[in-house]
């Protein structure tokens, strides 16, 4: 059996947060490994401090204390623009609110990842996302013009177009009926089993948890391991 | 890469319309500034070359010992043209007849500017002559005076000269209303011979230069240290109607244009605050997916850069156009203007929009680009907070603009403290308003209270609205209440039917046969004001100096030439008593001095000046001191003598009558009936005053436009800055079951309180700062404005009104579901 390398590992981390008077701590000494290919659910209600983690594990915050590691890299150790640069090269992103930039053409977020990434075939590879996602007839629409489900699959489009090595997903079908919120599920497990990404979604949403291998649950700010839907290697877990 | 994002992104947000508020603003501004410094330097340059024309160059040095040889060879080394002159008064005699006459002696260059005819013929002034060795040419009215006629001798100091033909048009000849000597014109290689010129002897020496502006320039700066204190510069006459109409127009010209580019400046600053709002979820997204701070900054700072390398190309063009249409229009009423191109207006329409870019509008994209990623994780992105240092560079910006343009560091200072002090007297209003109508807010709703309410829950943004929109409105108020009072002061001084011919040295017979000719023709003739010349020697016993000496310079300087003295009963109505009492009937050699005169001299009431007319000395004690305005065009006397100093004196008469240029046969008639009397038309000089005022009413016109334009920009930007939030609550409200038609009038509400608000402060500044401007810059004097009571308040109430409406009809028309959801996706 081949043996999983560990792709995100978290060790100790704290996040506090100074208000006027006092000191808020969001999170509590997270331990946490996550193997390349792994997908993992982090579930927990809101305010809980799951997208806080998500957030730092991507490396769009930094943990007041403890340690982060993505791809090899320590993040608690890199400034903001080489957090940015990681990300350009090994991270995707599909959010909630789907966030795709409103001027934009739907070609034009997807292959705005790539070309902030320098790659040279950006277009190419972008229509072929967009057919994969059964968008290639709106390739010239803006935001505006296409439903809540179209716009989530570009964006979905767009997270897979720099090949990320880890994609976070922050309650990707939370703004959609269930109907489209599923077709939406399924292609982002299809397109992550193709590519052989490693899924770290963030969901209150138990039956999208199902779906991955490891789940765990965030509650004021603590992280504990769930059982494993199948047998799995425990050395993941922190 | 990023380039090419960018440029994308720019014709992306270009289309979407979100940059225009910013372009338009930059455009503006340049617009204005090229417009306004390149008009003002037209209109200036073509001043200068006609008032070059009627000095007969561009500049004179005068002296009062001899010509300044120095100064001289500076002038050649400069490549300069040059001419000289000679001026002195003297005693020409013919046969058994003599009279005292005002003689120039000039260079063959002798006019430099301007036109220079002779005639051989006294009747017919077409018979073209030129000045030669030994030769005189006369005033038309010393051939009658000394009676001779043209090719007979005449004698001037020891030399005899031939009295040549008549001076037909002499382009220096002086332009004052008042008598002068008869004038003769001879070559100054003639004045040795004359040996009138003595030591001692009272001669004004005039060097005559014309050439580049630049070059005339340099000389006035190389050649300061070689001026003694009896050589002057001799600069357009500040005091003439045209020098003061000019004077007054480039203050206002100033004043106003800077309100527009500030008002736009501001625009641009509103709108890039919008802009870099509306972008941040953008830039935290696309930091999110690998855009570092500085790649960011590179994207949005080159949209600035695009928009102000748009802006700043229209604007200098359109500004262009402007000045050549400008050059144009003063070419059809001076058709020999020469237009000259200058870079400078250019130059600073370059300079104010890269002020307004970097620091009214660099600020909010700078930090547009330190969004941070993590905002994508979060539901409400962060307010943006209030940014100190945006404000602080935006002042500094306002403060700069104003320097720029004004030229003086206290004017701006002042203007600039001024509108601080506004600003925050009325956040204070603002903030008072708003808290009492919280009162007013409680209780059963209705769309009145509901807007009320919104007024008061965006407490300070709307008290940020209410300073910028009353700002707005009170610049376009105070520059169209300004403008009408300026023309109609303007207009005032050239009334329809003003006196344009004057009548000078007329005797006592010929005011009976003038009267005569004035019934006979239904001429209305102004009063008969006698004139003697005499000088002022002394005050209180100390005699005045006649030049500044280096030898004694404690003495007081006198005029240092003859001055006309009238006696009156009554006091002129174009003056004005500053202080004293007019005469009474029975006043006893008394005298009044002008305000200017006595101020200069140093004169007080009840001090005692020593006069000396025709070898006669006699005294007078200083018993008022009068405001003249010199504007007028009316016979204006610098010192009024009691009638009862000059029984005895031989007096000759001014006076003036207006006669349409249908009539110009009649000023022949008079011409030949009375042959020793001066003609002096100041029809010329009247056009040339109307002139100005139509152009400068043109210019102001247009800045006024600017002005509003700027103005309706501004509440177009802030407007716009609120749609976002207004979207939100509408959504809510919607949802919450609220008619569209009680959300439509509580939004016109909330948008009339506003404009009213506005109206008013904007009235009640425009009011205050009406009377300071009246008062010390214009010198007009002050009187309320009421039309602007109404007119202020009206403006703010439809103009805020409309615009608002204008801009949220989009949400207005939109049905609830489709709010919800655009809030939701938001």
């Amino acid at each position: 059996m081949k043996t999983p390398i560990p792709h995100i590992v978290a060790k100790d981390v704290v996040k506090t947060v100074q208000l006027t008077e006092s000191e808020l701590t969001i999170l509590q000494d997270i331990h946490l490994t996550i193997n390349q290919g792994a997908t993992v659910a982090i579930v927990g209600a809101s305010g809980s401090g799951k997208s806080t983690l998500l957030g730092i594990l991507a490396g769009l915050d930094q943990a007041s204390s403890g340690e982060v590691y993505l791809a090899g890299q320590p993040l608690h150790q890199l400034s903001e623009d080489q957090r940015a640069e990681l990300r350009a090269r090994s991270v995707g992103f599909v959010f909630q609110s789907f966030l795709l930039l409103p001027s934009l053409t739907a070609l034009e977020n997807v292959t705005l990842p790539a070309e902030l990434a320098g790659m040279p075939d950006a277009r190419v590879r972008g229509l072929e996302l967009l057919a994969q996602v059964g968008l290639s007839h709106r390739a010239d629409f803006f935001p505006n013009q296409m439903s809540g489900g179209e716009q989530q699959r570009v964006a979905i489009a767009r997270a897979f177009i720099t090949k990320p090595a880890v994609l976070f997903a922050d309650e990707p079908s939370a703004n959609l009926d269930s109907a489209t919120g599923e077709k939406i599920e399924d292609l982002l497990f299809e397109l992550n089993e193709q590519q052989g990404t490693t899924l770290i979604l963030v969901t209150h949403n138990h039956e999208l948890a199902q779906r991955c291998q490891y789940r765990y649950l965030m509650h004021a700010g603590h992280l504990a391991a769930e059982q494993p839907k199948a047998t799995e290697d425990k050395r993941h877990v922190g | 890469m990023w380039g090419k994002i960018a440029w994308r992104l720019f014709w992306r947000e270009l289309s979407r319309g979100e940059l225009w508020v910013i372009a338009f603003s930059l455009f503006l501004a340049v617009l204005t500034v090229v417009s306004l410094s390149g008009i003002t330097e037209s209109v200036r340059s073509a001043l200068f070359q006609r008032s070059a024309n009627f000095v007969a160059a561009d500049l004179i040095l005068r002296s009062s010992v001899a010509f300044n040889e120095q100064v001289q060879q500076q002038a050649d080394q400069l490549e300069l043209q040059s001419a000289r002159q000679v001026q002195f008064n003297s005693m020409v005699f013919a046969k058994d007849l003599m009279q005292l006459v005002s003689i120039k002696a000039v260079s063959a260059e002798y006019p430099l500017r301007g036109q220079l005819k002779l005639s051989s013929s006294v009747a017919d002034p077409t018979k073209t002559a030129s000045l030669q060795q030994g030769q005189l040419y006369l005033e038309n009215r010393l051939f009658s005076l000394l009676n001779i006629k043209v090719g007979d001798s005449i004698e001037l100091g020891e030399k005899e000269f031939i009295a040549a033909g008549v001076i037909v048009e002499e382009p220096d000849a002086p332009l004052s209303v008042f008598g002068s000597s008869p004038r003769i014109l001879m070559q100054l290689e003639d004045v040795n011979a004359t040996g009138i010129i003595q030591p001692g002897s009272r001669i004004s020496y005039r060097l005559m230069f014309a050439g580049a502006q630049q070059q005339l320039g340099l000389l006035e700066t190389q050649t300061k240290e070689l001026l003694g204190p009896q050589d002057r510069w001799q600069k357009m006459d500040r005091e003439s109607a045209i020098g003061g109409a000019l004077d007054r127009s480039e203050r206002f010209l100033l004043l106003s244009g800077l309100l527009g580019i500030v008002l736009a400046a501001c625009a641009a600053a509103v709108a890039a605050n919008r802009y870099s709002q509306r972008h941040a979820r953008s830039v935290a997204v696309m930091k999110a997916l690998g855009a570092t701070t500085s790649l960011s900054r590179k994207i949005y700072g080159s949209h600035l850069l695009f928009v102000v390398i748009f802006s700043v190309g229209f604007g200098l063009i359109a500004g262009q156009l402007l000045v050549l249409l400008s050059q144009w229009g003063v070419a059809f009423w001076m058709p020999e203007y020469l237009a000259e191109f200058s870079v400078r207006p250019l130059a600073l329409g370059m300079l104010t929009a890269a002020i307004c870019a970097l620091l009214f509008s660099a600020r909010p994209l700078w930090r547009l680009a330190a969004v941070p990623a993590l905002n994508v994780l979060r539901e409400k992105p962060d307010q943006v907070k209030f940014d100190v240092v945006h404000l602080a560079s935006g002042s500094v910006a306002i403060w700069l603009l104003m320097w720029l343009f004004s030229g003086d560091i206290w004017i701006s200072s002042w203007l600039f403290a001024l509108c601080l002090l506004f600003a925050a007297l009325l956040m204070g209003f603002a903030a008072l308003l708003v808290r009492i109508a919280k009162p007013m807010t409680a209780g059963q709703s209705s769309a009145l209270k509901l807007a009320l309410a919104n007024l008061r829950r965006r407490l300070w943004p709307n008290a940020f609205q209410l300073i910028t929109f009353s700002l707005a409105l009170f610049l376009s108020l105070l520059l169209y209440f300004l403008r009408s009072e300026l023309l109609d002061q303007w207009q005032q001084q050239v009334p329809q039917g003003a006196p344009n011919q004057f009548l000078v040295n007329l005797t006592d017979q010929d005011k009976t046969a003038l009267q005569q000719l004035a019934k006979a023709h239904q001429l209305r003739l102004t009063e008969f004001y006698p004139m003697v010349s005499g000088r002022v020697l002394a005050v209180n016993g100390e005699n005045f100096a006649d030049e500044a000496t280096k030898e004694k310079p404690e003495q007081r300087q006198g005029v240092g030439r003859e001055l006309n003295l009238t006696w009156l009963n009554h006091l002129p109505d174009n003056n004005k008593l500053e202080s004293g009492q007019w005469f009474s009937t029975d006043t006893k050699a008394e005298v009044s001095v002008e305000s200017q005169l006595a101020e200069r001299l140093q004169l007080k009431l009840g001090d005692q000046l020593q006069f000396s007319v025709g070898g006669q000395l006699f005294e007078a004690k200083i018993s008022s001191i009068r405001k003249v305005d010199w504007n007028s065009l009316q016979p204006n006397f610098y010192m009024v003598l009691s009638p009862d100093l000059m029984q005895g004196f031989p007096a000759t008469y001014i006076t003036a009558f207006y006669l349409d240029m249908s009539e110009q046969e009649l000023l022949n008639q008079i011409v030949r009936q009375f042959p020793t009397v001066s003609l002096i038309s100041v029809d010329t000089i009247l056009k040339q005053v109307n002139d100005i005022i139509a152009q400068v009413s043109v210019a102001l016109t247009f800045i006024l436009l600017l002005v509003f334009a700027s103005a309706v920009l501004v509440l177009v930007a802030q407007v716009q800055a609120t749609l976002e939030q207004r979207e939100q609550e509408l959504a809510i409200l919607r949802t919450l079951g609220a008619k569209s038609t009680f959300l439509k009038a509580a939004l016109l509400y909330e948008f009339a309180a506003l404009g009213a608000l506005a109206g008013l402060f904007a009235t009640l500044l425009a009011e205050v700062l009406l009377a300071a401007v009246q008062q010390q810059f214009f010198d007009l004097p002050y009187s309320p404005h009421w039309n602007l009571w109404w007119l202020g308040p009206v403006t703010g109430v439809v103009l805020v009104t409309t615009l608002g409406a204008w801009q949220v009809r989009g949400l207005l028309k939109m049905s609830g579901s489709t709010l919800l959801r655009r809030a939701l996706q938001n």
